[in-house]
């Protein structure tokens, strides 16, 4: 069910508390048209991940209302819940793949929102569809890596392992949760190129937290602001001025501050280093 | 603080004393039943006698924590709170939906801890009324209590997996058993092994015993061997069981080595 106006996101004062006493989120409206490309930026505890968790359909908002390709979400469940889950793709921070498990299954599991429990099961003896699974591996250059256990590999090249297995799931929105604060910050500027590329190539919708602004404003022609559950801004990146990102991050601690040079420039920017294999 | 008290309250009660052990007389008593026994009786014809119960003693050992395992995996699924009601995955069911899967979880639990609670002594006897003597009554009382021991430790080990692989499984669209299968049972494997292969252990003593009331294995010729002052034959027994003991040890470290 598409919406005639090619919105994939409608939020409508979006809000989420939690065990009726913890604000996570207030107030937020939002529209995404598809192939849209934005970054979330703003201190930890703003709710950034919260509200990720709501777009991917983990979470339920308590207030407001979420539409999803037209869809409102509220009353939706069981296997149409599934199918509506297996649009939109994730990839997370760390710690979202199976570490005792192949490659090759975590990165099959892109397949679960559409196999059965029975081809799943067999998936698990005898892996199903593997080309597939090499050839997303291939995109993201560890194809040698396929029958590796997922926890001999490095940060990054498991963060690579996550994107392959959102490419085998083939969603129409992708949504990365910080997806490269914990992989090496002279490749984690070729992973967010990686990914925009690839959404960009395949039309895809692409939601990403950042912590590092720089990335944001490099990369994405739409940056969103979000200081304690609340939208601060949503402006193209030329607009955003210092004095917008100073209240953003104002009072937050001193590590959580993105880190800019006194020429405006950021350290990771200084020594990035392409992807082996992707260029 | 709480700990240190109910420590010291309980060896007041049960009467602990150090001193009482270590007395002279208690000293000799304990030499001299020790000194009594040997040398353990290793004639022939009764090592021969004996080759017949060590074996099915291993048997039961082994069969009742199979049984153990396929009474305490079913159980122990059912007695985990976050595949039941709570956690990631029920996040957006409703109440009503969730205090409906309470109750399957709150049965499994109680089941679990009656099975547990009775000794394995106890369900032996009974099923020696059930089925007659021999092993297979011994097999069945293994089976079920060590099935409560299991299960208890099953679900525990499913809750305590990561919870973030499940949460990005079922993002993804999989259903709960997909995220049972992919995210939850490949964290839990190893534990659970671990698990079974050192009630295998336990129960290979377990198992020695339960011949005691009838329930096949090496206990009824120990239950013998103590009636009839039959010492050296005893400590032939003792050895037997420590043999296997040691046995089944390495056996469980093996294969614990190569799963694991």
């Amino acid at each position: 069910m598409t919406a005639p106006d090619g919105m994939i996101y409608e939020l409508e004062r979006l809000g989420k508390t939690f065990d009726g006493r913890d604000l996570a989120l207030e107030d937020v409206s939002l529209t995404v048209g598809r192939g849209e490309q934005l970054a979330f930026v703003g201190p930890s505890g703003a709710g950034k991940t919260t509200l990720f968790r709501i777009l991917n359909l983990t979470l339920r908002p308590t207030a407001g209302t979420l539409r999803v390709a037209g869809t409102d979400v509220a009353g939706v469940d069981g296997a149409a819940l599934r199918d509506l889950r297996r649009r939109i793709g994730t990839v997370y921070q760390q710690h979202n793949l199976v570490g005792r498990l192949r490659v090759v299954h975590n990165v099959l599991a892109g397949y679960l929102g559409r196999w059965s429990t029975a081809k799943a099961l067999l998936s698990l003896a005898q892996p199903q569809e593997v080309e597939t699974a090499a050839a997303a591996l291939a995109r993201v250059g560890i194809a040698e890596k396929l029958y590796a256990r997922t926890d001999t590999l490095s940060g990054g090249q498991q963060q690579r392992v996550a994107i392959a297995c959102v490419l085998v799931q083939d969603p129409e929105v992708i949504l990365g949760d910080e997806p490269v604060s914990s992989v090496d910050p002279s490749l984690a500027m070729s992973l967010v190129r990686l990914l925009t590329e690839l959404c960009r190539t395949a039309g895809k919708t692409l939601l990403m937290n950042l912590h590092s602004v720089d990335r944001a404003l490099a990369f994405f022609p739409r940056v969103v602001g979000v200081r304690q559950g609340r939208v601060a801004f949503d402006l193209p990146p030329d607009k955003v001025t210092s004095d917008l990102f100073g209240s953003l991050y104002e009072g937050a601690e001193p590590e959580d501050v993105p880190f800019i040079l006194r020429d405006g420039g950021s350290p990771s920017s200084r020594v990035c280093r392409p992807i082996p294999g992707i260029g | 603080m709480v700990f240190g008290g109910s420590l010291l309250l309980s060896l007041r009660a049960a009467q602990v004393d150090p001193r009482v052990l270590f007395a002279a007389d208690a000293r000799a008593n304990v030499a001299r039943f020790v000194r009594g026994m040997f040398p353990p009786d290793l004639s022939p014809a009764f090592l021969r006698f004996l080759a017949v119960p060590v074996v099915e003693t291993i048997q039961i050992s082994i069969a009742g924590t199979a049984l153990a395992v396929l009474i305490g995996l079913p159980l122990g699924l059912l007695a985990t709170s976050t595949l039941t009601w709570s956690g990631v995955l029920h996040e957006r069911r409703r109440a009503s939906a969730r205090a409906l899967g309470f109750v399957p979880y709150a049965g499994a639990r109680a089941l679990l801890s009656v099975f547990r609670s009775i000794p394995e002594f106890v369900w032996a006897f009974m099923f020696v009324r059930a089925v007659g003597l021999g092993p297979f009554p011994g097999v069945l009382a293994l089976g079920f209590h060590t099935g409560g021991v299991l299960g208890k430790l099953f679900g525990e080990v499913l809750e305590d997996v990561g919870p973030r692989p499940l949460e990005a499984l079922q993002a993804a669209g999989a259903s709960r058993p997909a995220v049972l299968l992919d995210g939850i049972v490949p964290q839990a494997i190893p534990q659970f092994f671990a698990y079974a292969l050192y009630r295998w252990e336990v129960n290979i003593r377990a198992a020695a015993v339960l011949g005691f009331v009838g329930a096949g294995g090496l206990g009824q010729r120990i239950h013998l061997a103590i009636s009839l002052f039959l010492e050296h034959q005893l400590l032939t027994l003792i050895l037997a069981v420590y043999l296997m003991v040691t046995l089944v040890d390495a056996s469980s470290g093996w294969l614990r080595r190569r799963i694991v």
